[in-house]
């Protein structure tokens, strides 16, 4: 009885798998169609109303939809982008729109457990939106999907979907300060930050996981690269620390003994606090750089443990001089304050979506349609966000390469408050080829 | 040689956090006969409670650790005790086990929607200062403590010492193992058994909130997820005490504690042991111990002295239900897949469209589960690995040799299976907690030792995989993969029905009702069951293939977590793990329910902007309302329906089909007269296959 079952699975596994063989090839996935430029009438004498034929558009209303992290419980939770999306069309739409009509955001969708990809296949299917944004998750399963598309897209770069190649360069994903992470890749931040500091002897932590460990060797790079001539090294590195890890002490023994003054991190805010307190314990005279931790919340409840350490957003900070603080910035206080929005990076995130996404409809014309807003994007060679941004190359770089110059706000802190380290302007930059780190400033 | 004694001495606080949290497991473990994986759970709501008190309301700290540790955590004990535990106690590990496992997922999320979801920074400390480092001790010296660790390293050797005073000393002690071992025999002794395992789950729920606040200040902000990563890693120190020793466990913490710090300390940090063994040395550490541990696999769980004058457990109602039920069933059940394929393909929007297909990829994986416990009687904690394991060699299969994702995800399921196997030789020997634990041992390993490699995950960037071309037809197309998934869920389940019926799914079964009478009549406990195993994570690797095809990527955070496998798990045995269907019903409810949800609660808000004038009670309550309510409710039902495993341990619906049957019987014959023909018991094992059994 069992042995004639078996044959019968057998049997059927077996056809199954010459099936397979002989039939089966992969699918290019080309097939979904590529949106193509979809606006309707052509009249486009200036100030005059253009009927336009573009999903989501209407004659009063341009929809866009986005998708945010909001209750997966193994993540962390990103939806105040939306309130920066939200607070952005208030100030566009009390000026009387675009092209006739006000933006809305008309639902901001949770990606629940990771599910982005599901949460895009919905709206690209429906074709009710223009384009999606915010979006602000924590993995970015849903990128080729809205590239097969050609739905402008604008989000939160943190994922290597973001990048685009040669091949294909992703034209219209845009992150808030370009899509290109280039992780591994050498930047100027550690050698500058610990010559700023002073700071000689560099420790080095992260943990196991992949984005980690290439962070761990960007750094590595860095300090390798630019920090030789100042006398800057690293003497410490450990790259096998695992999430959620609770004990640094062995390490920061180990930092000390190797004279360590300045500690880089590849790890969440939690694994920061946890080095910074062991550092205290151990009298480890020792600051940090923390890329992660522009976070307001974060200094109100452990500020203390960071004083003089550097922290580096891509965007001005909201901590820029009143005097020179960029129209841009001004507007996002001012228009958070009246939507009763968070202050968040994330939604400073989705304030600088919106201003992206908006400058290009504008910019399409009264005819727009999809492909001319993203047309319309990557003409630019130096968006700044009325001054929020260092000035980014949509037309030659930002998909498909690393910035350059690379510019980003470096703030230390001090008093459990964050401060511009520079006077001389908003941004520092650097050029990245070049073998000797000189500041500009913009 | 100072230097391997200094490390080992860095490494004792943390031993004491693992030896605290490992003692109340033990603790809970010795006095109701439950493996509490919902320890970290309770141990999350007291630090809430205490959180919102002490911080958010700024209660003195003796009010808010009394209401914290003293009120709440025994409360949630008491509860647990009197709603779910106590008809537990004479039901085998594994239900014990399905109903923790089913408090892990939902308590977290009751505890959200009730105090809140916000990020909760800088928990306070259990001591009279707002942050750790306040108060370090003693200054100057090279091994300072701060507050945090003194107030553990204290509690924890006094709750040691009361631990084993109860135990030892006490009339309480002896009796709350008396009841835990048999409560028939412990009643007998005029013991009040229920008064005594409600003061062991009051006393165990107590130490969960004492080591919920304790430990919470380790972490820059509150978060189960922080507290369930430490328990699991304190798991090493519970079997190096066998479950039952309080002193052996608190050692075995410490040990742990100490062998983490040496290694940081004297292994180079660059050297393939430091990066592949430190991030998983905890799991490594339970593996080996379950493995190599003497006297664990013929001594570990407790058992009921009196079982053995117990009359055998009643064979699976399934197979008494008549046969019109099973045909009428399965009749039904067709028509109701044929004609929801039907929807999904003509009527779904992309959305929805893509939730089912991903149910469908998913229902494939979870029926592996359906094979290695409904069919072999383990509970395997490590599904998602498994998948995981086909997805990465479905894809480096076709990137490196460029051979068709089909052939791809049929190797995978091969190279899944023989993993499994391998697993299986020396884990399917253990009892079913100590299995559960080595599974979820191995899922732990995978995750943090493996899954960092770039040769087995692709590193940062997902590894791509295609989706099939079979003949002209391209799969690229979300209804045509439909029909693709459809039909490998169709052959995997006719594959799991076949199992079943043949040599293997007999042995199986006759081990699952008797272990010694099957083994009496010549039947190996160990080959049937390694062959499930193998064959289940075969099933998982090709579910996983077929998932990564349809997702594009094999990626890991995103579909294969193990904790999102904890879920399926969970799942699965509720709603009938036995059953083809129920496995079926899994897969689609994991995806459309919180979906489903999230439109539901939409509703209010959506109402309430329409009607921009409403007032009174009813607005009120819709404002509460919102989507973000979706994902924990849906969690809380999933948990829930583990919790009530034990009620049903054949599933939710195998209950109602029974519920069913009976009513139509009673409709049929009010007299209770059983019809002539036609209804007698269908003793067929493929009656499952729509009806479970």
């Amino acid at each position: 009885m069992g042995e004639v079952h078996m044959l019968k699975v057998g049997i059927v596994l077996g056809t199954t798998a010459l099936l397979a063989l002989v039939g089966c090839g992969n699918s290019t996935g080309d097939t979904t169609a590529t949106t193509e430029a979809d606006g309707g009438d052509t009249s486009t004498e200036s100030g005059e109303f253009v009927a336009v034929d573009a999903p989501g558009v209407t004659d009063t209303e341009i929809r866009v939809e986005g998708v945010t992290a909001s209750t997966n419980p193994l993540g962390i939770p990103a939806d105040t982008a939306g309130d920066g999306v939200n607070a952005y069309f208030e100030m566009v739409n009390s000026e009387g729109g675009v092209h006739g009509r006000d933006l809305v955001l008309s639902e901001v969708h949770d990606d629940q457990l990771a599910n982005n990809s599901a949460v895009i296949k919905g709206i690209v299917d429906a074709d009710s939106a223009f384009a999606v944004l915010p979006i602000a998750t924590m993995l970015f399963t849903g990128a080729d999907q809205l590239v097969d598309a050609n739905v402008p897209s604008f989000g939160w770069t943190i994922n290597p979907e973001w990048e685009g190649t040669e091949e294909n360069p992703k034209l219209n994903l845009f992150g808030q300060a370009g899509s290109f992470l280039c992780l591994g890749c050498a930047v100027p931040a550690p050698a500058f930050t610990a010559d700023l500091g002073s700071r000689s002897k560099i420790g080095l932590l992260s943990y196991s996981v992949p984005q980690s460990t290439q962070c761990l060797e960007s750094w590595q790079k860095s300090i390798d690269r630019w920090g030789e001539d100042s006398g800057i090294e690293v003497v410490f590195e450990d790259a096998s620390l695992t999430y959620g890890t609770t004990d640094l002490s062995v390490q920061v023994k180990k930092m000390a003994d190797a004279g360590v003054d300045m500690a880089m991190t590849c790890m969440d805010n939690n694994a920061s606090v946890t080095l910074a307190k062991e550092m205290k314990k151990q009298d480890l005279d020792a600051i940090q750089f923390l890329p992660n931790a522009y976070d307001h919340e974060l200094m109100d409840e452990f500020g203390d443990l960071f004083e003089d350490s550097y922290v580096m957003i891509s965007f001005a900070p909201l901590e820029t001089p009143e005097d020179s603080k960029p129209k841009g910035l001004e507007n996002f206080e001012e228009w958070m304050d009246k939507t009763g929005g968070e202050i968040t990076e994330n939604s400073m995130v989705g304030w600088l979506n919106a201003d992206l996404f908006v400058t290009g409809l504008r910019d399409a014309g009264p005819d727009f349609s999809r492909q001319s807003v993203i047309d319309a994007i990557n003409s630019y060679e130096d968006y700044n966000a009325e001054g929020m941004l260092p000035g980014v190359n949509w037309k030659e770089r930002a998909h498909t390469e690393r910035s350059q110059p690379d510019c980003n706000s470096y703030m230390i802190i001090k008093d459990g408050e964050f401060e511009l380290v520079s006077s001389e302007g908003t941004f520092t930059c650097f050029d990245v080829e070049a073998d000797t780190l000189e500041p500009s400033y913009q | 040689m100072v230097e391997l004694v200094e490390y080992a001495i860095r490494g004792i606080p943390t031993g004491c956090v693992y030896a605290l949290l490992a003692v109340g497991l033990v603790l809970t473990y010795k006095t109701s006969g439950v493996f509490n994986l919902a320890y970290g759970a309770q141990a999350f709501a007291s630090a809430s409670v205490f959180y919102v008190v002490r911080k958010d309301h700024e209660w003195p700290l003796w009010a808010a650790a009394i209401l914290a540790i003293v009120i709440v955590g025994p409360a949630i004990g008491l509860l647990l005790e009197r709603f779910l535990f106590r008809y537990l106690r004479g039901s085998p590990p594994m239900a014990k086990l399905v109903t923790s496992l089913g408090l892990l997922i939902a308590i977290p999320e009751v505890v959200r929607l009730l105090l809140g979801s916000d990020s909760r920074k800088n928990p306070p400390p259990l001591w009279w200062v707002g942050r750790t480092d306040e108060w370090l001790w003693p200054q100057g010296s090279a091994f300072v403590l701060d507050a945090g660790q003194i107030a553990t390293i204290v509690s924890t050797i006094l709750v040691v010492i009361g631990l084993v005073f109860l135990f030892a000393r006490t009339q309480i002690g002896l009796k709350m193992r008396a009841v835990v071992e048999s409560a028939r025999m412990a009643e007998l002794y005029g013991v009040n058994s229920e008064r005594t395992s409600m003061t062991a789950w009051a006393l165990s729920s107590l130490l969960a909130g004492l080591a919920g606040v304790l430990v919470a200040p380790l972490f820059a902000s509150l978060n189960p997820l922080d507290l369930f990563t430490l328990l699991v890693a304190a798991l090493a120190a519970t079997v190096f005490g066998g479950l039952t020793s309080i002193p052996l466990t608190f050692a075995g913490g410490i040990a742990l504690g100490v062998l983490q710090a040496v290694m940081a300390g004297s292994l180079p940090t660059d050297s393939v042991f430091a990066t592949g063994l430190r991030p998983g040395l905890p799991f490594i550490v339970l593996f080996a111990l379950l493995m190599f541990r003497p006297g664990l696999r013929s001594s570990g769980e407790l058992q009921d002295p009196l079982a053995g004058v117990d009359p055998p457990p009643p064979s699976p109602v399934s197979q008494d239900q008549p046969k019109w039920l099973t045909r009428g069933s399965r009749a039904v059940m067709i028509l109701l897949l044929v004609v929801a394929g039907w929807i999904s393909i003509s009527v779904l929007d992309g959305f929805w469209l893509g939730l089912v297909v991903s149910g469908v990829c998913l229902s494939v994986i979870l029926l592996s589960i359906t094979v290695t416990t409904g069919l072999g009687g383990m509970l395997s904690l490590c599904p998602a690995a498994f998948a995981a394991i086909g997805a990465f060699a479905t894809a480096q299969l076709v990137e490196a040799t460029g051979m068709t994702v089909m052939v791809a995800m049929m190797i995978a399921g091969l190279v899944s299976a023989a993993v499994g196997a391998a697993l299986a030789l020396p884990v399917v020997r253990l009892g079913a907690v100590y299995l559960a634990l080595a599974t979820l041992a191995f899922a732990l390993m995978f995750e943090s030792i493996l899954v960092p490699l770039s040769w087995v995950s692709g590193g940062s960037v997902p590894l791509t995989v295609p989706r099939p071309l079979i003949g002209n037809v391209d799969m690229a197309d979300d209804r045509w993969f439909l029909l693709f998934a459809a039909t490998c869920l169709g052959l995997v389940a006719w594959v799991v029905v076949r199992l079943r019926e043949g040599t293997t799914g007999r042995f199986l079964q006759a081990l699952y009702m008797s272990r010694d009478a099957a083994e009496s009549i010549g039947i190996s406990a160990t080959g049937p069951r390694v062959v499930a195993f193998a064959i289940s994570a075969g099933i998982a690797g090709f579910g996983g293939g077929l998932l990564a095809s349809y997702a594009g990527q094999a990626n890991y955070q995103a579909s294969f977590a193990y904790l999102v496998g904890l879920v399926w798990v969970a799942l699965v045995v509720s709603t009938g793990s036995r059953s083809v269907l129920a496995a079926i019903i899994s897969g689609m409810v994991f995806f459309l329910l919180p979906a489903g949800l999230n439109r539901l609660f939409s509703w209010p808000e959506n109402w309430l902007e329409a009607h921009p004038d409403a007032s009174g009670p009813v607005a009120s309550l819709l404002e509460v309302v919102t989507p973000s309510w979706a994902l924990p409710v849906a969690f809380i039902l999933f948990g829930a329906g583990a919790i009530l495993y034990a009620r049903n341990p054949e599933g939710s619906l195998q209950a109602q089909m029974t519920a069913l049957g009976r009513f139509v019987n009673r409709r049929i014959d009010p007299g209770g007269q059983a019809p002539d023909s036609g209804d007698e018991p269908d003793r067929n094992p493929s009656a499952d296959l729509v009806g479970p059994s």
